[in-house]
């Protein structure tokens, strides 16, 4: 337990100002702490992060802070270490497509300044102004465009992370090709900062795409069993969709104005190509449906809709309780889970909006309700994704209710390895204990 | 079955007991004569004679093996084809080899998801050819995909031409069954599922040479054909202004499938070789520029590489006249490697990364290392993405050469990791780089990365001696105290 002593140690060696005491009442979505530091550079974590470690002394780690509901069984830590100030590009080499950020670096501001050199991180995350790369990386997240660009670990080449006891472990590298020694860049993507602070990031970039264009397809009441003959003709055909994602009916409603299974399908590519894909689904629409070819401006305020629909944890707190669950499942089954959790508004009176990818597998289900009928309403989800052979993870759930239902479902058989790489590299559980998998 | 054992010309009650565990004296090889064939891999300056050499036919059979190896201590690694360049299929230490290669179905295609699962010793390019037919392939595309095995594709990482675009093997792996160090079968990605909640076990196995546990099944994703291809060949007078076209196509915002580039002297080689497609002897670089994906838009990427080698003083720059014509000049490039052959006794190849801006500086530092050594350096490469293969050519008969050649090597890695990059993009660390290691990795880097291997394999039974230096002594020190710390 912090004391006002070790506030005051920790003030030796980090400027004052960049060390406050926590919030006095706890926190909805737990993960705070006690004190709150803010380091601004890598040997401000370093110093943290062995301090806390020699003293026993635990900490939460936090970027923007969207993903505070997102696991962990501890209300409130020691040390809430927000990398808000470490913040900022370190290297951007146009010529070589890399670029190397601090990870406190929020995700759109890198987007935009990205563009001006016609390049792009291929991610596309939800919550874009507030999610920093570092945060995005921990937690894994991904959008619909993953069909088309993959996820971090295909764009991340380089970390420089803090371990618990100080010591700083580069992996991987400036270069988007690399097999010296382990890939040890894959063990910390996803790992929920629980062996270690990513501190700065090199992701290889993409060129800007020449022309884009977002096309949906909805499919009204009495027409849902065209969709996936259509998804599979799609898949089956020469087109190079970079998202082939369903929104459920309630999501299409908020998102374009119509209740109904919608499907939608980004084109990224030279002029000539873009048109001639939308063609190709022109003449393969299935009796019945609707077609919209979505106009530049209206595309830009979908997926600004878009990206901002999910549960926020670092949003205010608002009455209704809101959960999210990242689904993984086989890529077809992801229709199936779909509409089996759309039953989930009537039998537990909740609002459900959910979208997945028919490409990719993975599906975010987001429900709203009262506590009691959302805590339901997940353990029936969790349900259907396990009756598919999938799994499904809580990616946002108020503090309360995660000491209820288990975010991370049933820990693997291989779980003993997981515990091995947690207690090899993070002995004395200092970064965000009980955040991940099995208590780790 | 197991009468067979009673017809092994051995007393060795190992062989014996392996030979039991795979059916038989047909799935065991032990004698100094059958054993010499197993003594190296693809890097062949370094040679060791196994214990033996069983053929399992399952997982069960591996697992049993590894059972009984680590029961009696006996050191033992997995090998698929054995074309790895950097010698991890080379048993060190006597070891019982685990041979992959009876281990070779296809198990099941599903297109409609995208995925295929494959036993570990299947020929990488067996799948695409099994899967062609119906418009799909896998993307992966090592020179040698021809022989070698997916398994140990997954172990090296393995990369090719056309990872550019589609990125290497790791980008394409969904699931993994792994026979543990200790026996115990376990099962990552289970129906190729993403992200699956923990620690992404995947990646780290992936690459990691064979030495984290012997991977016994691997579900791939496949992808659809590209509905059209074309591909690009350009001659120039100079290599900088080669390298400078390469810059130019990627700030042109093309995404190329492949973009390869080889040097006068890797054209030499390829010209005197079995696929010789006329390129002219004097020139000093030569690019072949590949890009696919929906036909109607590839005509104007075409048009915009064509005007950008032109910018760049090309001699000649043209597009295949048609599919045979661009099969040709892949074949060309494909057996460069091999091509060497035809104009050196010996050749070792090396397999640095660098940023592609600092091509031109980088070559002329392998330029200069040749000059100093005396020994005549090609030049392959992935140009896309910064990966060179330096082809040191020497004569193992000449006494001294092939530790210059080594050494000439060597340099060459570092020349690379000097400027921001690092010593292997596909070939892996095996024995070959170990010690290059300490050109990109500190100690304590170093540690963290055998620490990790410390949870997989913690008797340090399987593939021992690969991938990181001999400890200097400080770090055992320092994992002595952690050992103690811990108990
Ligand atoms: C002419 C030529 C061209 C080449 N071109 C390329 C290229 O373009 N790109 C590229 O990346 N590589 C290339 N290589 C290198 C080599 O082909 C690859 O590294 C390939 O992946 C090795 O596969 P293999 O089946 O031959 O494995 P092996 O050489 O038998 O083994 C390689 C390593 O994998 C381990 N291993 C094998 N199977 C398993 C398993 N089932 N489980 C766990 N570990 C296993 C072994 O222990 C060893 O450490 C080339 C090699 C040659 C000879």
């Amino acid at each position: 337990m912090i004391t006002a002593e070790s506030m005051n140690e920790l003030k030796e060696f980090i400027r004052e100002d960049l060390v406050m005491a926590g919030e006095n009442e706890a926190h909805p979505f737990g993960n705070s702490g006690h004190a709150v530091v803010y380091p601004e550079s890598e040997e401000d974590i370093s110093a943290i992060l062995k301090y806390a470690n020699t003293k026993g002394l635990t900490i939460t780690v936090m970027g923007g802070g969207t993903k505070r509901g997102y696991g962990g069984l501890t209300e409130t830590t020691d040390i809430l270490l927000s990398l808000e100030r470490h913040r900022g590009i370190v290297e951007h080499t146009p010529g070589d497509m890399t670029l190397t950020v601090k990870a406190g670096t929020p995700f759109k501001e890198l987007q935009d300044y990205l563009a001006k050199h016609k390049q792009k991180i291929s991610l596309d995350p939800f919550w874009p102004e507030q999610a920093t790369i570092g945060g995005i990386i921990a937690a894994n997240e991904s959008g619909p465009k993953r069909l088309g660009y993959g996820s971090a670990r295909d764009a991340v080449i380089g970390l420089r992370t803090v371990y618990p006891d100080g010591k700083v472990i580069r992996s991987g590298g400036k270069v988007v090709k690399n097999v010296a020694g382990y890939d040890m860049n894959k063990l910390f993507i996803g790992s929920m900062g629980t062996l270690g602070v990513v501190s700065e990031v090199t992701v290889k970039l993409r060129p800007l795409p020449k022309c884009e264009s977002l096309v949906l397809v909805s499919f009204p009441e009495g027409h849902q069993d065209k969709i996936q003959p259509f998804a599979v003709k799609v898949l089956d055909s020469m087109i190079e969709p970079v998202s082939l994602e369903l929104l459920n009916p309630t999501l299409a409603d908020r998102l374009t104005g119509q209740k109904n299974y919608t499907l939608v399908l980004s084109f990224e590519d030279v002029e000539s190509s873009v048109q001639y894909q939308e063609n190709f689904i022109k003449n393969i629409l299935p009796e019945g449906t609707e077609l919209k070819i979505v106009s530049k401006e209206e595309a830009d305020v979908f997926w600004k809709k878009f990206y901002h629909h999910i549960p926020n944890g670092a949003a205010e707190i608002t009455s209704e309780t809101e959960a999210s669950l990242k689904v993984g499942s086989v890529n077809l089954k992801v229709l199936q889970i779909l509409k089996n959790s759309e039953l989930l508004q009537d039998q537990f009176n909740v609002s459900v909006e959910a979208h997945g990818g028919l490409g990719h597998g993975l599906s975010q289900i987001h429900i709203r309700g009262a506590g009691k009928d959302v805590a339901a309403a997940v353990t029936e989800a969790r349900e259907i994704a396990e009756k598919e052979g999938g799994y499904a993870v809580l990616k946002h759930l108020p503090f309360k209710l995660r000491k209820e239902v288990d975010v991370w479902g049933k820990s693997p058989s291989y779980f003993f390895l997981l515990q091995g790489i947690k207690a090899t590299v993070d002995p004395k559980k200092t970064l965000n204990p009980n955040r991940f998998v099995g208590g780790i | 079955m197991k009468v067979k054992v009673k017809d092994l010309k051995t007393k060795d009650k190992h062989i014996k007991n392996l030979a039991a565990i795979v059916g038989g004296a047909r799935s065991i090889l032990y004698q100094e004569t059958d054993l010499l064939a197993y003594d190296c891999d693809g890097f062949t300056i370094h040679k060791h004679l196994p214990k033996a050499v069983v053929f399992p036919k399952n997982t069960q059979e591996v697992a049993e093996i590894v059972k009984y190896c680590s029961k009696n201590e006996l050191p033992f690694l997995a090998r698929g084809a054995g074309t790895g360049l950097s010698g991890g299929a080379i048993p060190l230490n006597g070891e019982i080899i685990i041979s992959m290669v009876k281990m070779k179905k296809l198990l099941s295609v599903d297109l409609e998801n995208r995925r295929a699962v494959v036993e570990p010793g299947f020929v990488n390019l067996k799948l695409t050819n099994s899967i062609s037919d119906k418009g799909y392939y896998y993307a992966p595309d090592p020179s040698s995909q021809s022989c070698c095995t997916i398994g140990g594709n997954v172990a090296e990482n393995a990369g090719g031409a056309h990872c550019l675009k589609y990125g290497v093997t790791t980008n394409h792996i969904l699931g993994l069954e792994v026979v543990m160090p200790n026996g115990e079968i376990i099962e990552i990605g289970q129906d190729g599922i993403p992200d699956a909640p923990g620690y992404d076990l995947l990646g780290l196995i992936t690459g990691s040479e064979g030495t984290l546990g012997i991977v016994t099944k691997i579900t791939v994703r496949i992808l659809k054909n590209p509905e059209g291809k074309q591909t690009v060949l350009a001659y120039f007078d100079s290599v900088e202004d080669g390298s400078q076209a390469v810059s130019d196509i990627i700030s042109a915002g093309i995404v190329p499938a492949a973009l390869e580039m080889m040097d006068k002297i890797a054209i030499e080689g390829v010209e005197s070789a079995a696929f010789p497609v006329g390129h002219p002897k004097d020139i000093e670089a030569v690019l072949l520029i590949e890009v696919d994906g929906i036909a109607a838009g590839i005509n104007e990427q075409i048009e915009q590489i064509l005007e950008v080698c032109r910018s760049r003083n090309v001699r000649e720059v043209r597009a295949a006249k048609n599919e045979a014509e661009r099969a040709r000049w892949w074949a060309n490039r494909k057996t460069g490697f091999g091509a060497m052959g035809a104009i050196s006794p010996d050749y070792l190849v090396q397999d640095g990364v660098i940023p592609r801006s600092k091509l031109p500086e980088v070559l002329r530092k392998i330029n200069q290392i040749s000059v100093e050594s005396g020994l005549r350096i090609a030049n392959i490469f992935h140009a896309g993405d910064g990966n060179l293969h330096p082809l040191v050519l020497f004569d193992s008969r000449v006494s001294g050469e092939s530790e210059k050649a080594l050494e000439a090597g060597s340099l060459c890695l570092k020349a690379c990791a000097d400027v921001g990059g690092t010593i292997t993009g596909e070939h892996g660390v095996g024995i070959e780089k170990r010690e290059e290691m300490r050109f990109v990795f500190t100690e304590e880097e170093i540690a963290a990365q055998t620490e990790i291997r410390e949870v997989f394999n913690p008797d340090n039974l399987l593939n021992a001696g690969k991938l990181f230096p001999s400890p200097s002594r400080c770090v055992e020190i320092k994992q002595e105290m952690k050992t103690q710390a811990i108990s």
